[in-house]
């Protein structure tokens, strides 16, 4: 029905659509140096929501980056409160009844590029829900260690428990439907978060969403790693997992086409209550908003999907230089060791972006001559974005054999979001860079 | 070190004649100038921040009399001996004659030196050339291995900017100057044209004249006035190293200048300073630079290596020199690398004194002493049209065109200064209709006034890819051009056939009034009889008051109370800012730049005629349209097209200026038509190559404003025998009665073999009788003659150097030669237009040509005749 010429957009404004959502920090101490995140948009609006943190009252960060289906709503709502979750599961006793007995209750953590905002109606929901939560907290709350994997697992569980009771309960005391819970319970979204404290890394993954370790080898070549395993039919574990849950007569319909029920591709996630609730709740709360259609076919057995997070430890070595999070956009795209090798080579040329800062008083017009030789030949290999989420987005859309090509890049983002949702995803990326020589001096 | 000038203003007068923006060298000289001529009560300095501010550490000191241009050695020559002056009655300026040494790595440099040195005899600036081994005794740490020679110039020197300034602004107090700091100009406001007052940040001040030295701050400046003042500059990064204290240095070690390296050097307090101008400049796109602390910025030393490089390079034991400082301080600088001085176009009284490129020291005393002279005696000692302001149109104040071409200016200083110099920036920006075909048909362009003219014309296979792409014109050598073939073949089309050039880019004005009015400003603004005839063209200067050349142009009567005036594409803006001087004040006159909306084409040739008779139903024979008039014809299928029968070049011909929207039309009407007459692209080189051979002299090359009609073979064009008054009449007569001093000459160099040795460029001395006696200002190879052909004033120096009485007798009686490079040739002298063989005589025009002889011209001395 559109039948203007298409003008296409030049490298300027390529790089400034590639750019808008760009986000740097850097610390000045412990594990992170710096990390960089970028979203790109292929749906409008995007999907894709990503959140990072400082947990104020014990030590670490937290990461995520959250992949949402069927709308926006519920990538959003656990954008905001996912990493609060956790950070309430990490307090010492202490702290937790502390804040337990707060009028306004101190912040658990420190966000860093925080625009989104919940609308007042749902804060004070999720408000008394997360006091609720404190409160199971402190019960549930033994002495000693805390074990980080079980409280990723039980945080998040509990995160996904309460977008279910934020519904269910009004609706089972006054018969009343909250519309706006009930759209977050009925979208659903994948989540891949980052904890690190210290050297150590953990990363808790539910759906396919993936973390990729690049790591520098004693030969100086970059090789990947990638931490998690995305809970997707290609994976053989997940698929004996949901077969063994399930009576034998359902083996035929519960995977589809590769997807749950013939309609979810990733085989866990958060909300996406229609595959979690029975289906007489759905038929009093999912049917009245979206019809019949709301439950899904050969829905015998539910719940068929769980929001239990993968947690995967690694112990962070001085070879470890950054770490990547990204949704399934990017690696729709490119391979763990191609996103490694790009950030990799980024890392080089973008020291380069910074004047060069003389390292010692005295020193001879000689030596600054030597350095800007060796700089001189590594500025040859600048990269155009100072942001690697940035430098990855571009390499991931625009890349071919020789390079990046600007005529696909110009092409694949003027195509408007209904077609555009054909050739990509939407992207979010997050990398974080390790100070190797404060892991050096980590002890053991 | 730094001191604080005493004796400043606590309040500001609510009155002065002159008040000057900006106490930095260049504002202090002109008042210190202003108040040598008795002005310095009536003179006030506003001062945004506190004088002398700018960092020392920012500032090179260097001062240089050797500049490229006759202007501004006199420019630089005056600042030196200012300086000399102060420091002999014992004012500190830093001063140091120390000598510079200029060192060349290439043979082109060489021959750069070579030319210089032989120009220094005109322009008295006693130099010496040296060898690689004498370079390394007046500079022991340099490396020559890769040097092939040098210029060593003794009366050079440094000096202190900061000390300067000061001294200055004393000296000028003293003599009743009044000086404000802390105080910032808010609005300058003009009345009728003219300046009537500023405002300031602690109140207004009455003046008549305002000067502009705001320097690096001067564009702003320029646009708080009413109406806005274009200044055009744009700041770039410039770096100044410095080290840490070097054993053994001489204080007396000379300033060394590497231009092939882009670099100098000097000693500064027993360190050395150095810096240079790198070819690709940063531009700085910082909008906001308020005072003197945003004026530094970090260093960005891998833009500053470039230099490092070459300074390791030519003087090795820096390598071990302890770095002290490198100072990245911003510098303004104009689209085409010049200082920008003289009189705004958009407000009488307005001065502008700017744009001194970091050399604000060898420039101040100069420029400001010109400045002065203007203010006070209305015109400056010499001619100053290539730093005027007015050499600038709308477009070169655009920023983002400035920010394009100044990556490419500061390089221009230390740059090798080929003839037909072009930039490659801030390109395709003025382009007549045609100029698309004429890129396809092989133009390689040249840019004057900002509009692509094509120079030659490249031959261009037929299937070649279209569009072609834009090629910019370049010489790149002081022997004979690559492009001399293709000029010749050009050449030979317009003697021989038909050639098509395009005139677009000429200044076309047209003036007309309700009653006579126009005609009674012409004739007060001319020379020259403008009384013809409807239909006629008159060719005539436009003197000053000394009957200097301000403008020299064409004037076609359109009809009784209607001229179309065209002038040289440099006079845009100067020829209405000199008319507008003079309009009647009741807005009687109208002037319209008219420039834009006519292409013009001019065919040259002895077919043209034929070829023009075929597009056209007037009968074009000298009967009905004789050679130097004006007829408004239809042209293939288009109409009001004025065509003139002239060239500008001598060659017989006709210039059409087309409305732009039947250009295209009409040229491919030309070139079809044309075909069969053999009808060629010509570019500007061959219609250079015409005039200079026809002995033709141009507006800006040859003539100035210090050049009156008699020096150049023009009075039969003075209306002398007329009782009608015009300004320079009185200096005119004067000047019959007495004789002029220096007589325009074509000089043909006989044993001047054009393969082999370095052409004429310009500039070059001329010796009579082994006695230098002038300088060349134009020049050609003459196809025709098979010679080098160069243009030039002869003039008759006693032994004192005093110019005489020249004489026809004088001249022709000599024994000339020409100095090119330090080899002097031979050359024959002509007084008159040469009478050139052709194939192809035209006795109609021949015979009009006779008819004009009603002038008499041998009755005067220069009578070549001249359309």
């Amino acid at each position: 029905q559109d039948d203007s010429v298409t003008v296409l957009p030049s490298p300027q404004e390529v790089t400034a659509t590639l750019r808008k959502n760009e986000f740097n920090k850097e610390f000045t101490y412990g594990t992170i140096k710096s990390y960089d995140s970028n979203q790109l948009a292929s749906n409008n609006p995007i999907e894709d929501t990503r959140s990072e943190g400082q947990c104020i009252f014990t030590p670490g960060f937290l990461m995520g980056v959250f992949d949402g289906h069927g709308g926006p709503a519920c990538a959003q709502v656990i954008s905001k409160r996912m990493l609060k979750y956790i950070a309430a599961s990490l307090l010492s006793v202490h702290n937790l009844e502390k804040i337990k007995k707060q009028e306004v209750m101190d912040n658990l953590i420190e966000t860093f590029n925080d625009k989104a905002d919940i609308v007042q109606d749902l804060k004070v929901i999720y408000e008394k829900s997360f006091r609720k939560y404190l409160d199971d907290l402190s019960k549930l709350h033994e002495e000693g260690d805390v074990d980080v994997q079980t409280c990723l697992e039980k945080s998040i569980l509990h995160l996904d428990d309460d977008l279910s009771k934020e519904v269910l309960d009004p609706y089972s005391t006054d018969g009343f439907i909250n519309h706006k819970t009930l759209s977050v319970a009925l979208s659903g979204a994948v989540a891949c978060i980052a904890y690190i404290d210290g050297p150590h890394l953990y990363v808790a993954n539910i759906g396919d969403c993936n973390a990729v370790l690049g790591t520098m080898t004693e030969e100086n070549e970059w090789i990947s790693k990638k931490i998690t395993k995305e809970h997707n039919s290609e994976n053989i574990d997940e698929l004996k997992r949901i077969w063994n849950e399930h009576p034998e007569n359902e083996r035929n319909t519960i995977i589809r086409r590769d997807r749950l029920l013939g309609e979810l591709a990733p085989l866990r996630s958060l909300g996406d209550f229609r595959y979690k609730w029975s289906a007489d709740m759905l038929g009093k709360l999912a049917v009245p908003l979206i019809g019949q259609r709301a439950i899904p076919a050969n829905y015998h057995t539910p719940p068929y999907l769980t929001a239990k997070p993968d947690v995967f430890y690694h112990r962070l070595t001085p070879k470890d230089k950054f770490l990547i999070i990204a949704s399934d956009g990017i690696w729709d795209m490119m391979t763990p060791l191609q996103s490694v090798k790009l950030v990799g080579e980024h890392m080089k040329g973008k020291v380069f972006f910074n004047p060069l800062k003389l390292p010692k008083k005295n020193i001879q017009l000689g030596d600054i001559n030597e350095l800007l030789l060796h700089r001189k030949e590594s500025l040859k290999s600048k990269p155009k974005d100072r942001n690697a989420a940035t430098h990855l987005i571009r390499h991931a859309i625009g890349g071919t054999e020789y390079g990046v090509d600007h005529s696909r890049l110009a092409h694949l983002l003027s195509l408007s979001p209904d077609v555009s949702r054909m050739f990509r995803d939407d992207m979010t990326v997050t990398v974080i860079y390790f100070d190797s020589e404060y892991l050096r001096q980590c002890p053991a | 070190q730094k001191k604080n000038l005493s004796n400043c203003l606590e309040d500001l007068p609510s009155k002065a004649k002159v008040v000057i923006c900006g106490g930095g060298v260049m504002g202090a000289a002109v008042a210190y100038h202003l108040s040598k001529r008795g002005w310095g009560g009536d003179t006030v300095i506003i001062e945004k921040e506190r004088v002398g501010q700018g960092s020392r550490w920012h500032s090179s000191g260097l001062v240089g009399a050797f500049k490229p241009s006759l202007a501004q050695v006199k420019i630089a020559q005056s600042s030196i001996q200012l300086l000399k002056d102060l420091e002999s009655q014992g004012k500190e300026t830093g001063w140091k004659q120390c000598g510079s040494l200029l060192i060349a790595r290439t043979r082109d440099r060489m021959t750069v030196y070579r030319r210089m040195k032989s120009q220094s005899v005109s322009w008295g600036i006693p130099c010496e050339l040296v060898n690689p081994k004498k370079c390394q005794e007046i500079w022991p740490l340099l490396n020559v291995d890769d040097v092939l020679g040098g210029l060593w110039i003794p009366g050079d020197g440094v000096g202190d900017p900061y000390l300067f300034c000061m001294s200055l602004m004393e000296e000028a107090i003293k003599n009743g100057v009044g000086v404000k700091e802390e105080c910032s100009i808010t609005a300058v406001h003009s009345k009728n044209g003219r300046v009537s007052g500023v405002e300031t940040t602690q109140g207004p001040i009455e003046c008549q004249y305002f000067v502009n030295c705001a320097g690096f701050w001067a564009r702003q400046v320029g646009q708080l006035a009413k109406p806005q003042v274009k200044v055009p500059l744009l700041p770039c990064e410039h770096y100044y190293l410095h080290t840490k204290q070097i054993g053994n240095l001489d204080p007396m070690t000379p300033v060394l200048r590497d231009p092939d390296g882009y670099i100098y050097l000097r000693e500064r307090d027993g360190c050395i300073l150095a810096g240079g101008f790198e070819p690709i400049a940063k531009p700085v796109y910082e909008e906001e630079i308020e005072n003197s602390t945003q004026r530094c910025l970090p260093e960005d030393w891998d833009h500053f290596h470039v230099l490092l490089q070459e300074l390791l390079k030519r003087v090795p034991s820096l390598n071990q020199s302890v770095l002290h400082k490198l100072c990245n301080g911003l510098e303004a600088f104009s689209p085409d690398c010049k200082w920008i001085v003289g009189e705004a176009p958009e407000i009488f009284n307005y001065h502008v004194a700017a744009g001194m490129k970091t050399v604000g020291i060898s420039a101040a005393g100069g420029v400001a002493e010109a400045t002065v002279d203007e203010i006070v005696e209305g015109y400056t000692k010499y001619d100053m049209y290539e730093l005027d302001i007015s050499r600038f149109l709308g477009l070169h104040n655009n920023k983002r065109f400035l920010r394009d071409r100044v990556k490419e200016a500061p390089g221009i200083h230390y740059g090798l200064p080929y003839p037909f110099h072009e930039f490659e920036t801030g390109r395709n920006l003025r382009l007549s209709p045609i100029y698309p075909t004429l890129r396809d048909k092989g133009a390689v362009f040249g840019q004057v006034m900002g509009y692509e003219r094509p120079t030659w014309f490249e031959s261009v296979e037929k299937e070649a890819d279209m569009p072609r792409p834009f090629k910019i014109a370049h010489t790149k050598t002081f022997g004979k051009p690559h492009w001399f073939e293709t000029v010749q073949r050009e050449y030979w089309a317009c003697r021989e056939a038909i050639g098509l050039a395009d005139y677009s880019s000429f200044t076309k004005i047209d003036i007309q009034s309700q009653g006579n009015e126009v005609v009674d400003l012409l004739q007060y603004l001319c020379s020259n009889d403008v009384d013809v005839p409807v239909g006629s063209i008159i060719h005539t200067g436009m003197q000053n008051e000394r009957g200097g050349y301000e403008n020299d142009c064409s004037l076609a009567r359109i009809s009784e109370n209607h001229y179309m005036m065209i002038a040289p594409t440099i006079q845009q803006t100067r020829c209405k800012v000199w008319m507008r001087r003079h309009l009647p004040v009741n807005g009687s006159v109208t002037l319209s730049d008219v420039t834009s909306m006519y292409t013009a084409i001019c065919i040259l040739g002895p077919f043209t005629r034929n070829l023009l008779s075929e597009l056209t139903d007037t009968d074009l024979s000298p009967s009905n349209f004789p050679f130097f008039t004006f007829k408004e014809l239809d042209v293939g299928l288009a109409n009001g097209v004025r065509a003139m029968n002239l060239t500008h070049t001598g060659e017989l011909g006709y210039v059409l200026y087309i409305p732009n929207e039947f250009a295209l039309h009409v040229y491919n009407r030309l070139i079809s038509q044309g075909e069969k007459y053999g009808i060629t692209h010509v570019g500007y080189y061959a219609a250079r190559s015409l005039r200079v051979e026809k002995f033709f002299a141009f507006w800006g090359q040859d003539l100035d404003t210090m050049t009156t009609p008699l020096e150049c073979g023009r009075t039969w064009r003075v209306k002398f025998d007329k009782d009608i008054p015009f300004i320079g009449r009185e200096a005119l007569l004067k000047q019959r009665e007495m004789g002029v001093t220096r007589q325009y000459v074509q000089l043909l160099l006989t044993d001047h073999e054009h393969e082999l040795d370095l052409w004429s460029w310009g500039g070059e001395p001329i010796y009579r009788d082994g006695n230098y006696c002038g300088q060349t200002t134009t020049t050609s190879y003459g196809f025709t003659f098979k010679k080098q052909v160069c243009l030039g004033f002869v003039q008759n120096l006693d032994k004192d150097g005093i110019p005489q009485k020249v004489t026809n007798d004088y001249i022709l009686s000599g024994h000339y030669e020409i100095d090119i490079a330090g080899i002097r040739y031979a050359a024959k002298v002509n007084l008159h237009s040469p009478n050139l063989p052709t194939k192809y005589p035209d006795k109609e025009r021949d015979v009009y040509q006779a008819t004009r002889k009603l002038h008499d011209p041998t009755q005067f001395l220069g009578r070549h005749y001249q359309p």
